[in-house]
């Protein structure tokens, strides 16, 4: 049974990575089209990839899993699920190539409130920044600098904010705004600089 | 949407129909509005339709298919409004990116009504992985607002449910119509369907003061 459980946990912990990056994604996809930005459309790309490999070892795990006739349907829920964060993925990755194929310049793409001021930029958190150890909703970013917290990154992981996750020393946040919140997301970030 | 035949979906038959397929009929709004509503739409669905997997909830899941008709119709409109737009190459190249991006929105929107789907049809994700996520996770949920509650007539910002609670109001669903990120100013009515995000506790609490069961806001 212990064994059983721990098998669960490594299939959980495949299964919400699939579901946060194609969450991510999504946002990241859409954000890209918002803000005309390359940079992000390329990360959603790269992600796409990543999901292709996360998914195939996610289905390995559920089939290996040993499971009984009686379970079986249990599993089968799990392996749609997988072909759907899949499916999400596509989806992402095809409005990211609407920005890398350079399709976006007419303004009926700029949707409502976004104007072309925004811009899309990226801090490190310091360990003097007053944020480390904040989750996000107790950080009030958005109220503070006015910039929106589009995706964190954690080393070679990429996580999609939400506002109980943790910011920790290192992370890199990827935010969005007007200019003028630049530097003041920079101050909260690192400080001393 | 793809239909494994076998016989984990008697129900089948029933969700199909479930929707009245009617015809769309063109409306000049402009796409960009559309574009807009598509997009808020489509991420609030993917956030519906994994919390309703994962926590095994109908009530979400109806949520989900509920939007999934209003994506189609933008899709629909989203199209044919680029059509109409349309007068010469550079129109057409300048125009395609919208119905691209209509379709992507549409394919999320299916790949959401396919998770709930699996809820609706009792297909199921193994309890176990469930408990997992019950951890790890912050709930989502559906509220009515029943007539002798008392958010009924409150606006948002008036109750404070972030700081009071930890509870986020990240839809309302009114009648056919859904207000996505609700603004602070929004005011409450009876029969608005809340869809809440925040720790179990806070939610249980909001589900409580939305049917009346609960008379006063904790501070």
């Amino acid at each position: 049974m212990a064994k059983k459980k721990e098998q669960f946990k490594v299939i959980v912990d495949k299964l919400a990575e699939l579901k946060d990056t194609s969450e991510l994604m999504i946002d990241l996809a859409y954000s890209s089209l918002l803000l005309n930005n390359r940079h992000l459309a390329e990360e959603v790309q790269a992600l796409e990839e990543h999901m292709d490999e996360l998914h195939t070892k996610f289905e390995q795990l559920v089939l290996s899993s040993g499971f009984k006739p009686e379970e079986s349907k249990d599993f089968l829920g799990l392996i749609r699920l997988g072909v759907t964060t899949e499916q999400i993925a596509d989806a992402g990755a095809e409005i990211a190539e609407v920005v890398l194929r350079g399709l976006t310049p007419h303004p009926i793409l700029k949707l409502a409130i976004e104007e072309a001021e925004e811009t899309v930029t990226r801090v490190q958190i310091s360990p003097q920044s007053s944020l480390v150890g904040k989750t996000l909703r107790q950080a009030q970013i958005h109220e503070e600098t006015g910039m929106w917290i589009l995706a964190i990154r954690r080393g070679n992981v990429w996580l999609r904010p939400k506002p109980n996750t943790i910011i920790n020393q290192g992370d890199v946040l990827i935010a969005s705004g007007y200019a003028e919140g630049e530097e003041d997301l920079e101050k909260l970030s690192s400080p001393n600089e | 949407m793809v239909c494994y035949c076998g016989d984990f979906h008697p129900h089948w038959s029933v969700l199909r129909h479930m929707v009245k397929l009617e015809k769309i009929e063109y409306k000049p709004i402009p796409v960009r509005d559309l574009l807009v509503e598509i997009k808020d739409l489509s991420e609030l669905m993917i956030d519906l339709a994994y919390s309703a997997a994962l926590f095994d909830s109908k009530e979400l899941a109806e949520e989900v298919l509920e939007l999934e008709e209003r994506v189609d119709t933008l899709a629909y409109l989203i199209d044919m409004n680029v059509m109409i737009a349309v007068r010469d190459a550079q129109d057409a190249e300048l125009l395609l990116a919208a119905s691209i991006v209509a379709s992507a929105a549409d394919k999320i929107s299916d790949a959401a009504a396919d998770i709930a789907t699996i809820v609706l049809q009792n297909i199921g994700i193994h309890p176990i992985v469930r408990q997992a996520f019950e951890k790890v996770e912050e709930h989502l949920i559906r509220a009515k607002i029943e007539s002798n509650s008392i958010l009924v007539g409150t606006l948002l910002d008036e109750l404070e449910l972030a700081a009071r609670i930890g509870v986020d109001i990240i839809a309302i669903r009114r009648n056919k119509e859904w207000i996505i990120n609700p603004k602070e100013r929004e005011k409450l009515e009876e029969g608005d369907v809340l869809i809440a995000r925040g720790a179990p506790h806070g939610i249980d609490e909001l589900k409580g003061l939305a049917e009346g069961t609960i008379r006063k806001l904790e501070d």
